[in-house]
């Protein structure tokens, strides 16, 4: 079965000569006729398949619509034609720590970070010593997170964020944060949502990640689809088109 | 939306405390400013309207009634804007971020109104029975503030400077509502096109129980909730057609 179908989505994005953000501008715009504005079509007609309990990487240059499209898939972007159909709940890691509030403590913080994610409160009440202890924080709880260092306010946000148990992630790069030893165990998480048969949709500019991850991927280039299937096809054509041999549609 | 209902208190609760503070300490200091303006427009129309019944109370009562208005308005401009990153990087239904932050706004206000208790003890030597009735008021208010609330943030996406043009209909808003001036002010001509104004048929509701110690009106209960109903569609149509843009223009 099929968890996300992507069915000849296409997103524009309408970038204005003279960007208008008051109504004092908006109005000036129309005194001084300034209406123009460049079309820039970050996704054009994409279409593919991403099987339940697959990890699924998506490739390409800067520019090339990757993110945007990560963010219709969490929903955050609403593609101007085209569907998305999405099998199971999903918990977007777009970015870690989403709504994390400096002024409260780290307890009220993984409350909170948690319902975003759509976790009930008995069971981060459930995981909750799991939290702190993946995170290596537990004599912190009821510290605020305003003095937090950055170190430490990404493992908390990376243990609460896989409490989630979603049938879908989607992962943008920079995932993997922390020193050596905490970048260890978050891939190694990683594995264990693999078996577990959680779809995993990853972006990222590290190759090499996405080889040891990704069973099949897609590379993206100017909003097209330039190739799409097993790994490391997918990476072959990505280094023949950067040394601009292949033929790109 | 009601599987949402534990984002919701969350995100209404540590907006609560972030603005008390985490003290109750907090909330008293926050009734400083609208008790102390109370005070200063009694001194200065006491001697004009002297001969008005209660005319403390009900510029209390007045005054807290449109506290509510003004402070969750003012606040829900900023509901989307000042929460980026839960409209960027994560998906929950949009209406929510203003939704939690009216409800934190009338559990403030309730709060408050429940303050003025002991004041009309004081003044008045009893307090009505039809008191209790004030919840109720809260909820019709609330709503309507709710609506106004998706049409402010929405439209403060796009327009940043709706803000100061907010400023001046506030005051207008203010002075068309009977909380400073009495209500035997008003010209009779006018009185019809005067109680269109929802915010002055809410002011007289609370006035009416927990000052006279009446039962609220039925055309006022008719012009809050016509207004309370329109507005809310209003808003969530327009709130839901600007929202699929939000991320691409906050």
């Amino acid at each position: 079965m099929e968890a996300i179908v992507i069915d000849n989505v296409s997103k524009k994005f309408r970038i204005p000569h003279e960007k208008k953000t008051t109504i004092f501008q908006n109005i000036l715009g129309v005194i001084r006729r300034q209406f123009e504005y460049e079309e820039l079509w970050a996704l054009r007609d994409v279409s593919f398949a991403i099987k339940q309990g697959e990890t699924f990487g998506i490739i390409g240059k800067n520019g090339s619509g990757k993110t945007t499209l990560l963010k219709i898939l969490a929903k955050v972007l609403y593609p101007n034609s085209g569907s998305v159909t999405i099998n199971g709940k999903v918990a977007p890691f777009l970015e870690l720590g989403v709504g994390f509030q400096p002024e409260l403590t780290a307890k009220e913080n993984v409350y909170i970070y948690s319902s975003i994610l759509g976790v009930s409160r008995k069971e981060v009440a459930r995981n909750y010593g799991d939290i702190f202890e993946f995170a290596e924080l537990k004599k912190f709880e009821n510290m605020k997170l305003k003095n937090f260092s950055s170190g430490m306010y990404l493992r908390l946000a990376f243990s609460t964020a896989i409490q989630a148990c979603p049938d879908i992630m989607l992962i943008d790069e920079a995932f993997a944060v922390g020193d050596g030893a905490f970048k260890e165990k978050c891939v190694d998480k990683i594995h264990e949502f693999q078996k577990q048969g959680t779809s995993i949709v990853f972006v990222s500019h590290a190759l090499d990640t996405v080889k040891s991850l990704c069973d099949r991927s897609v590379l993206l280039h100017n909003g097209r689809v330039a190739a799409l299937g097993a790994t490391e096809e997918v990476i072959a054509s990505y280094h023949a088109m950067l040394q601009g041999t292949a033929h790109v549609p | 939306m009601w599987k949402y209902r534990e984002l919701i208190i969350n995100l209404a609760l540590s907006d609560l405390k972030s603005r008390y503070q985490n003290t109750i300490l907090g909330f008293f200091w926050s009734l400083l400013s609208p008790f102390l303006m109370s005070m200063v427009l009694f001194f200065v129309f006491r001697s004009i309207f002297k001969q008005e019944e209660n005319f403390l109370l009900n510029l209390l009562v007045g005054m807290m009634a449109w506290r509510f208005f003004l402070v969750s308005t003012n606040a829900s401009l900023m509901s989307i804007v000042g929460k980026p990153s839960l409209v960027i990087k994560v998906y929950i239904p949009r209406q929510i971020l203003v939704l939690s932050g009216a409800l934190a706004n009338l559990i403030g206000s309730f709060l408050e109104f429940v303050t003025l208790l002991p004041v009309i003890f004081v003044i008045l030597g009893t307090v009505p029975v039809t008191v209790l009735l004030f919840p109720f008021i809260h909820l019709f208010y609330f709503w309507l503030i709710f609506g106004v609330g998706l049409l402010l943030s929405s439209l403060y996406v796009y327009f940043r400077d709706l803000n100061q043009i907010w400023e001046v209909l506030l005051n207008i808003i203010f002075f068309s509502c009977p909380i400073v001036y009495p209500l035997s002010m008003v010209s009779e001509r006018l009185m019809p096109y005067y109680f269109l104004n929802p915010i002055t048929n809410l002011i007289e509701m609370f006035r009416d129980v927990m000052v006279k110690g009446t039962l609220p009106r039925l055309e006022n209960v008719a012009v809050v909730s016509g207004f309370g109903a329109a507005i809310f569609l209003i808003g969530s149509y327009v709130f839901d057609r600007l929202q699929r843009r939000f991320a691409e223009e906050i």
